[in-house]
């Protein structure tokens, strides 16, 4: 069997996924790029040099260019590194979970081929999605008229394609050496989180300035490319690390035994299957977490709910008290240099304040992120999920009705979102307590409030997606598409007075824009996103009740 | 419970966009009686179970489960039946002990200890991942759920899938215990020796519409048999052409096959007075034919 076919099918079962993320950069980036030369230039023209090159606005050019590191720095290399880590997730154990590696493997292609034919999929893919990301930004300026002056887009392309091309090979290697799809694209999508937050926190202080060297994240955006091109020293580290990736695949897909269907194996099972620790194991898991449908459902989703909850409390809550502690100084330094209008600018983020700090920080992208994450992963799958699996005859053949099936699915989603708000909550709270910030108490709970309210509102969307399709995946990509729309256009509303109306639609609006961390709770936005959310799952239930349910 | 159907249908017709998977389908399903539903692959059966779970809603006509309209009451109706899908899937994360538990939490009471005794009477291994069984156990897993509620009515499409022959003759006589309590089995499959043993009659469905309903006896009786002899030498299959019942007669070598639906005795006394007689083989009526046996009838009707 030629593995050629085994490339075209593994491509073509991506290409309209990758061309829309593609596409839709390209778009955001026409759309970031527009806005800022909308918005004028006079308070650049005022800036030093160095602060100019530090924001990130090349010699020469517009300030429009900021759009490059908003759009392909930012959205870009997220998106094209998420991409690459499912592709390459998929490509062992992905087949494997679905019991197709067998298949595949019945025909005359030994592992090594088949594994090459993916790893040629993944680089086509990414490559082809960089390629057309390059186009995208040299063609927008000209487009748009604007002047990107030594702006080195290309640059910046080549940087977040060999970024996303890591990211990638770390899963096909975890993919290949486990079997398991959803380690291979869980470690990753945590590096990713975790050094995309450190690659910006490390530089900051003097003491581990140097840490940041271990960084991946750095590689991508630490030389500033669209400032000073290519640094071939950091793509050379990203590209010897994709290398080493792909070597790790092919010998621990050699080795191993294939698994027929993948399940995961928690501790649990290895206590239970120990017999010295089974009855304990026993004990613990008990039948608690099969008593009932929203227990189960809990159950299922207990290590999402603590990671986030984890990384929410300690990383982004609690670390960030004694990092701003330490940092104050040099912040407030740095901000008295700006110019007050540059500060409304930059998003109205004074960093010289705690409360700055944490909204820019934690409050800004990562919570948002945390509550939306977990609630959609609930939301999507509460009725989809079962008829995906196919479970979901078995399920109601028992006298339990839909509506009590969602109902209790729903009460699942709320609480695990606003479990996520309170580890944040007690996260900042705390920070603020062991550093003596001395921040509002009442405050950050009104912030906290806000977040899980945000987390509601696209968890109710993907509920009612997913109960009005059955499709989990029409539920997923649905939210994420509003979400990030939504949270494009309250970015640019906030900054451009012309598109305000236009920024009253987005749910991020009223979560950010009175700053409950320093206001207290707004309650009519608070109003507006609970009616919200309480609508979209009144909705969900009529719209379930009343279609044929999916035989997968 | 007596005196109710089990299970009626009136007119039920589900449309997928123009086609028709199931078209007014009349079935009445006494208590107390094992029903198979028998249709090849695609011809409408799971559709008619899942209308009756209310999983899908039929485009129109009705059905009654014990009396109960399954649309407006779904809750009412899963009371009482026991359900094992075509189309299986569980929970693979979960022990079948804790998929058991799940289910029997969900029902309220089942007795523990007749889970027990059915797990024991199907060898099923409940300490395992349902994901690491095998069809067949992860089958077994599924029949358990069904029958532990002591169901009135047990909705079963193809339960017997992956179970070995000996596991399907300890269904069998679970079924057939089912029905000895007065309760009622409802068995879809495709194929006729798996329900033939233990249902009373049978539905044949095919291309959505409900070809006929006859008692099993009748059912056989009416199937066309190929057969065929092995003789000798070359025989003369003229005399065998002329006996009434036989059709599609041909001849390779000594080897002679046929369809018969004539009397036995008859097709004996020829073969003996035609050669040297070796060997005798028959194999089942399979569907098809008892199908084209529908459709010729039908043909002399018209």
């Amino acid at each position: 069997m030629s593995t050629t076919a085994v490339v075209t099918r593994s491509v073509h079962d991506r290409w309209v996924g990758i061309l829309i993320a593609t596409v839709s950069i390209g778009l955001l980036l026409a759309f970031g790029m527009a806005i800022y030369a909308d918005i004028g230039t006079d308070v650049y023209q005022s800036l030093p040099d160095a602060l100019r090159s530090v924001m990130g606005v090349p010699d020469g050019a517009e300030p429009a260019t900021l759009a490059y590191n908003v759009m392909l720095g930012t959205v870009g290399s997220l998106t094209l590194a998420g991409l690459a880590v499912s592709i390459g997730a998929s490509a062992i154990a992905g087949e494997e979970r679905e019991g197709t590696l067998g298949l595949l493997l019945a025909n005359p292609a030994s592992r090594g081929a088949v594994l090459a034919a993916k790893t040629t999929a993944l680089v086509v893919l990414i490559g082809g999605s960089g390629l057309a990301l390059w186009a995208a930004s040299e063609l927008v300026p000209v487009l748009l008229g604007v002047d990107i002056g030594a702006a080195q887009p290309a640059a910046v392309a080549l940087h977040v394609t060999v970024n996303a091309l890591f990211h990638g090979f770390l899963a096909l290697a975890i993919g290949s050496w486990t079997g398991r799809r959803g380690l291979a694209s869980g470690v990753p999508a945590g590096v990713i989180t975790v050094s995309f937050v450190l690659s910006g926190l490390l530089p900051l202080l003097d003491a581990t300035e140097p840490l940041v060297n271990l960084v991946p994240w750095h590689y991508l955006d630490g030389s500033q490319p669209l400032l000073n091109g290519v640094d071939w020293g950091d793509l050379a580290v990203l590209g010897i690390g994709t290398v080493a990736f792909a070597a790790l695949a092919a010998v621990g897909l050699r080795r191993r035994d294939l698994r027929s269907r993948t399940l995961g194996t928690s501790l649990l099972d290895h206590l239970r299957s120990d017999p010295r620790t089974r009855r304990l194991a026993e004990r613990v898991a008990g039948s608690a977490r099969v008593s009932g449908i929203a227990a189960k459902t809990a159950s299922d989703h207990q290590g999402l709910l603590l990671i986030v909850t984890l990384l929410m409390f300690g990383l982004m809550g609690l670390l960030m008290g004694p990092l701003y502690a330490a940092m104050e100084g040099t912040i407030s330094e740095l901000a008295g240099q700006l110019p007050e209008d540059m500060l409304a600018f930059l998003g109205g983020a004074d960093m010289s304040t705690p409360e700055g700090f944490y909204r820019s920080e934690t409050l800004g992208l990562m919570a948002p992120i945390a509550v939306i994450l977990t609630g959609t992963v609930l939301g999507s799958r509460a009725v989809a999920g079962e008829e995906h699996n196919a479970t979901l005859g078995l399920l109601l053949a028992n006298p339990v009705s839909r509506t009590r099936v969602l109902a209790e699915k729903t009460l699942v989603m709320v609480t695990f979102v606003v479990v996520v708000g309170l580890a944040t909550f007690a996260g900042i709270a705390g920070g603020s307590l062991v550093s003596g910030l001395g921040m509002s108490i009442p405050n950050i709970a009104a912030t906290a409030v806000m977040l899980v309210l945000l987390g509601l509102t696209f968890s109710s969307l993907a509920l009612l997606l997913g109960a009005a399709t059955g499709q989990v995946r029409i539920a997923v990509y649905g939210t994420t598409a509003v979400a990030v729309a939504t949270y494009v256009i309250d970015a640019f509303a906030s900054i451009n007075p012309d598109l305000a109306d236009l920024g009253l639609a987005s749910p991020f609006y009223y979560y950010r824009s009175t700053e409950p961390l320093l206001n207290g709770l707004p309650w009519g936005h608070a109003a507006v996103l609970l009616v919200t959310a309480a609508l979209l799952t009144a909705a969900a239930f009529p719209l379930l009740a009343r279609r044929d349910l999916r035989q997968t | 419970m007596s005196g109710r159907p089990a299970i009626r249908t009136q007119g039920l017709t589900k449309y997928y966009g123009d086609v028709p998977a199931v078209l007014d389908l009349d079935l009445e399903i006494h208590p107390g009686e094992v029903f198979g539903f028998l249709g090849p692959n695609g011809a409408g059966k799971s559709t008619t179970i899942r209308t009756l779970l209310d999983e899908i809603r039929a485009t129109r006509g009705s059905a009654t489960i014990l009396g109960i309209d399954t649309h407006a009451q779904p809750v009412e109706i899963r009371r009482h039946i026991g359900y094992v899908p075509g189309d299986l899937a569980m929970y693979p994360n979960l022990t079948g002990h804790d998929t058991l538990r799940y289910f029997a939490n969900l029902r309220g009471g089942v007795e523990w200890a007749y889970v027990e005794q059915l797990a024991d009477r199907l060898e099923a291994d409940l300490g395992k991942k349902v994901g690491d069984l095998s069809t067949g156990n992860r089958q077994k897993v599924a029949l358990i759920q069904a029958f532990m509620n002591r169901p009135e009515l047990l909705l079963l499409d193809e339960p017997n899938a992956g179970l070995d022959p000996l596991m399907q003759r300890e269904f069998q006589d679970m079924m057939r215990e089912v029905v000895a309590e007065g309760r009622t089995v409802f068995l879809s499959s495709h194929t006729l020796s798996e329900v033939e043993r233990v249902a009373d009659r049978v539905g044949i469905i095919r291309h959505g519409e409900l070809v006929t309903v006859e008692g099993v006896a009748s059912l056989r009786a009416k199937a066309i048999r190929r057969l065929e002899l092995a003789f000798d030498s070359p025989v003369d299959i003229s005399r065998f052409e002329s006996l009434p019942g036989a059709r599609e007669v041909t001849a390779t070598d000594g080897r002679v096959s046929l369809s018969f639906d004539g009397d036995m005795e008859d097709l004996l006394q020829t073969a003996m007075s035609t050669g040297a007689l070796r060997d005798i083989s028959t194999h089942e009526a399979d569907l098809e034919e008892i199908f084209l046996t529908y459709y010729r009838d039908q043909e002399v009707v018209l």
